[in-house]
């Protein structure tokens, strides 16, 4: 790995010079104070000073809702083989590690052709971040991305310090060499080395995540899960903001005019009722508390154990976006047994007494 | 069935004929309707219909005359299928927000003394408070991608699909904030999905104008919004518009 110097003020024309023949994806300001990974016609409408955008890269590798292809009678016809070129800017570790974690879902054992075309087709380009009240990064081992990236930028006063993560990004950074600089000084090192300091104190949130596969066993019966489920609204917002959550639900729409059928996918999350409904209509998960206790296996157990690291990224989005308060933060909280401020706490109080 | 063609009623009760509406107004796809369909009945886009077997019944509005209740009930019987279409037949609509009471003394209100000739009022019910019904489409109006959706289905002798999610699935879909975050009165997570999320991208609360979604937690939600300041008669009163007589009770309760 290579690690070169840019200026900040010198960014843009990199951008551009790199993004003719691609869509240039990166954060872009939403409303007052939220973000949204958008394409852009001119890098300069982006908007790095962001902690989290409300949904994570994942959906620009797999929209919300695509068809997969058009069925026949004794025919099928690919729809969405998406191979347009995407470069995308500005993405943090948090982010990066949730793409490994999808990268590692579709392709095993079965390999999943929309994701790895799309995928394919996409130069993951790293940007340095700050956390917020809810980042839990450190916790989970993600603040930092050593791979998953094609460039990585870590702003530093006015400059950036560019690792180079892969041969497509050493491309990139050859297409315009001219920007860039290659001696590091030893200030700059030591500059990188007090910002990395800096980072890792200013993180205000830990959770032992370490501990939660064992936590998740032995509570498996907690009275915790059913004060989680008084509370929980099912709407699914907790799946859908996940970098790691991979579900998905397939449709049949059939044509009026044509004997064929358009085959749907969309994003699927088990904290909705209908996830685990099947045919006859029996649910294996009709109460609230079942599907918390699956959606929390998944993050904080079931993974750890095949995987060796938890589902969970620490980018804080559930924490951002559940409007009761249920999130991988509180949850873990109140495994570990500490008491816990969120709507659903207060709740759960209210309704035992 | 004529020429191999399914038979098709669409009937208006009470309502806004709304839904009727965006049936007219699906321009692309109505030769393709047509064309699938026999559409024997449908009296706003036609006048030469025919009051006979259907297959399939489509029925907008809420019931609330006597009148309507037979006609209902005519319908009912000619039909294979009877589909209540929009959120008045599938839920009563706003007109059904009202109890007894309170329906009592608004039409004393609006009508006076006046005697009713022609047919008489009753309180406004969804349409399976007096015939059975096999399929819900709701929707104010309903949405033309699930209309169109539904219909194929129908048409193509496949049961049509349900929607059990709440409008919060396609509001992320849509990367919108979540505006009970936001401390707005949002009826998201307890109305049913179909709209798109049209209000919230928009940065208007849901209404709630699709009517509940199955197994929504309203009294969860009750208590959210209190906290965020609400008073609970206004959180109810929002609540009651759109989800009609099967609720209007339960909601007196939370």
């Amino acid at each position: 790995m290579r690690i070169v110097k840019l200026k900040q003020d010198r960014l843009n024309s990199f951008l551009e010079a790199v993004s003719t023949d691609s869509e240039l994806w990166g954060p872009v300001k939403k409303g007052a104070d939220k973000h949204r990974f958008k394409i852009v016609d001119n890098p300069a409408e982006f908007d790095l000073d962001y902690t989290r955008t409300i949904l994570p890269p994942k959906k620009i590798f797999l929209p919300p809702r695509f068809n997969m292809f058009k069925a026949m009678p004794t025919a099928y016809e690919e729809e969405t083989m998406d191979p347009t070129k995407k470069i995308l800017f500005g993405v943090h570790p948090c982010d990066i590690h949730g793409i490994l974690i999808m990268d590692q879902f579709y392709t095993q054992t079965y390999n999943d052709p929309y994701y790895i075309r799309s995928r394919e087709n996409t130069i993951i380009l790293g940007h340095s971040c700050w956390p917020d009240e809810h980042c839990l990064c450190h916790s989970t081992g993600t603040d930092v991305a050593n791979e998953g990236y094609d460039l990585f930028f870590t702003a530093l006063n006015d400059e950036y310090l560019v690792w180079i993560g892969s041969s497509k990004g050493d491309d990139l950074v050859r297409i315009v060499p001219e920007l860039f600089n290659e001696d590091l000084s030893d200030r700059d090192i030591q500059n990188y080395i007090r910002w990395r300091e800096d980072r890792s104190k200013a993180f205000k949130a830990e959770i032992n995540f370490k501990a939660m596969p064992d936590f998740m066993e032995l509570k498996y019966r907690d009275a915790v899960w059913e004060n989680l489920s008084h509370a929980c609204l099912a709407c699914g917002s907790c799946s859908n903001v996940c970098p790691t959550c991979t579900c998905y639900n397939v449709n049949d729409k059939p044509r009026l005019s044509e004997n064929a059928s358009d085959i749907a996918r969309c994003w699927d999350a088990c904290t909705l009722e209908s996830y685990s409904e099947v045919a006859g209509g029996e649910n294996f998960r009709e109460s609230r508390s079942e599907r918390l206790k699956l959606y929390y296996t998944h993050k904080l157990q079931a993974f750890i154990s095949k995987y060796g690291k938890p589902a969970c990224v620490g980018c804080g989005r559930c924490a951002a976006t559940c409007p009761v308060g249920i999130n991988v933060k509180t949850v873990a909280g109140a495994l570990d047994g500490e008491e816990v401020d969120a709507f659903w706490s207060r709740y759960a109080t209210e309704v035992t007494k | 069935m004529n020429n191999g063609k399914p038979k098709i009623g669409i009937y208006e009760l009470t309502g806004c004929a709304g839904d009727a509406l965006l049936i007219v107004d699906c321009e692309m796809e109505l030769l393709d309707i047509f064309t699938a369909a026999d559409i024997q009945s449908f009296a706003m886009a036609k006048s030469d219909n025919i009051d006979g077997e259907l297959d399939v019944a489509l029925v907008e509005g809420s019931v609330t005359t006597e009148k309507e209740i037979s006609e209902l009930k005519d319908i009912r019987e000619r039909a294979k299928i009877v589909v209540a279409f929009g959120n008045c037949a599938a839920h009563g609509g706003i007109q059904a927000r009202f109890d007894d009471k309170e329906w009592q003394e608004n039409l004393k209100k609006v009508y006076g003394n006046q005697k009713f000739t022609h047919t008489k009022p009753v309180r406004s019910k969804p349409i399976d408070e007096f015939v059975k019904v096999d399929f819900y489409l709701p929707g104010c109006p309903v949405s033309k991608e699930q209309f169109l959706h539904f219909l194929t289905r129908m048409l193509k002798g496949n049961p049509p699909e349900h929607y059990p999610t709440p409008v919060c699935v396609t509001c992320k879909y849509n990367e919108n904030d979540c505006l009970l975050n936001n401390g707005k009165l949002c009826l998201g997570p307890l109305t049913a999905d179909g709209c798109g999320s049209v209000c919230p991208n928009h940065n208007i609360p849901c209404f709630g104008c699709w009517g509940p979604v199955e197994n929504a937690n309203a009294i969860a939600e009750l208590h959210l919004l209190k906290e965020k300041g609400f008073s609970v008669e206004e959180i109810k009163k929002r609540m009651a518009n759109f989800a009609g007589t099967k609720l209007a009770d339960a909601i007196k309760q939370l």
